[in-house]
């Protein structure tokens, strides 16, 4: 993918290195002459030392086409610009912006940035699930995240309650392990009957957690 | 509150210019500076209200009455700002009427399709060189 990263210090060394270890090609903009020499020392990739929210500096940089623009200025309205500019004048297919107030997200998105990111709101979030997930799963994680155990308490109004396992349409790729229904241990089969408060054990790849976590909430 | 008519923000020399004729001629005006001492330019015939604050928040904004605004005119030194500021003007809060200084001229393509309106001063600029010059030049 052909990938910018404008302005930023320490969260735009950090993605260079990612995405040019995922070979990506990489287009850097950034005002501090320092940054930019130190970047072009570091990596074989072309760096634009000016102003990324000036429509010139993106231009010198053809950035037109790009798949993402990422803008990290440190001012919000900056990377407001970077954003709306690289969208209206060279067509970049997706931009993502970090933001410092996190009141912005919400506005960002509104006045159509693709994908906002504050850390401060960020924090917030993790903190709030951290606080959901202990009250109705665990999660472990199995060589190096690759694989992730999950229990669930199932609820007395989840719709999966009184059903068989074979006549409920699971997602693709999941795995009932295991069946607690205190005090006895199920290994699962098709015929195995879901009851209200037992406890899951489900086998997944991390990246299909979600969608197994929702679908075994799903309310009636 | 009393209904606000005229928001300006940034009290620089232009923005508290605006706001005291403004307020001179009658208009209730609010003007917006992250910084105090900025409200010095006002004249002393300025009537209308200062709030310290910074315009990008929209919480300052509703302080001020935005959504019962008629006009906001936007002025402060740093284009994105302005830009910003007046995209949330306009598709937030619907205000009526719109204006907004940039420096940058390539900028403009951010108003399109909005009821924005833009004051460059580099066109001004060109276009005072260009009358002062008429016929003087071949």
């Amino acid at each position: 993918m052909r990938i910018v990263i404008a302005g930023g210090k320490h969260q735009a060394d950090f993605l260079i290195k990612m995405f040019k270890a995922e070979k990506h090609q990489l287009t850097v903009i950034n005002k501090d002459e320092q940054f930019s020499d130190y970047i072009s020392t570091e990596n074989d990739i072309p760096v634009f030392q000016s102003d990324p929210s000036k429509a010139y500096a993106l231009s010198d940089a053809d950035i037109d086409g790009s798949d993402i623009v990422i803008a990290l200025s440190d001012k919000d309205t900056e990377n407001y610009v970077i954003c709306k500019l690289a969208k209206k004048l060279f067509h970049v297919k997706k931009c993502v912006c970090i933001v410092s107030n996190p009141k912005n997200v919400h506005i960002f998105k509104t006045l159509g940035i693709d994908s906002v990111i504050s850390s401060t709101y960020l924090l917030g979030q993790t903190v709030k699930t951290e606080i959901n997930i202990e009250r109705w799963f665990k999660t472990l994680s199995i060589e190096d995240d690759k694989i992730v155990m999950t229990e669930i308490e199932v609820e007395k109004d989840f719709a999966i309650v009184n059903k068989k396992l074979m006549d409920i349409k699971f997602p693709k790729n999941i795995n009932i392990s295991c069946v607690f229904r205190d005090p006895d241990v199920i290994i699962p089969n098709g015929q195995t009957l879901i009851k209200s408060e037992d406890k899951l054990i489900l086998i997944s790849k991390p990246q299909e957690q979600d969608e197994i976590i929702n679908f075994i909430r799903k309310k009636k | 509150m009393k209904k606000h008519n005229v928001i300006v923000i940034g009290s620089g020399r232009l923005g508290a210019n605006i706001a005291t004729s403004m307020s001179e001629k009658g208009e209730n005006v609010i003007i917006i500076d992250a910084d105090h001492d900025s409200f010095r330019k006002l004249n002393d015939s300025f009537s209308g209200y200062q709030i310290v604050g910074d315009a990008t928040d929209t919480a300052i904004l509703e302080n001020a009455s935005i959504k019962e605004t008629k006009m906001v005119v936007i002025t402060t030194d740093n284009d994105n700002t302005n830009i910003f500021i007046a995209h949330l003007c306009f598709y937030l809060y619907d205000v009526p009427m719109i204006i907004v200084r940039l420096t940058d001229n390539d900028k403009g393509v951010l108003l399109e399709n909005t009821t924005i309106k833009p004051i460059y001063p580099f066109k001004l600029s060109i276009k005072a060189f260009i009358e002062l010059t008429e016929g003087m030049l071949s």
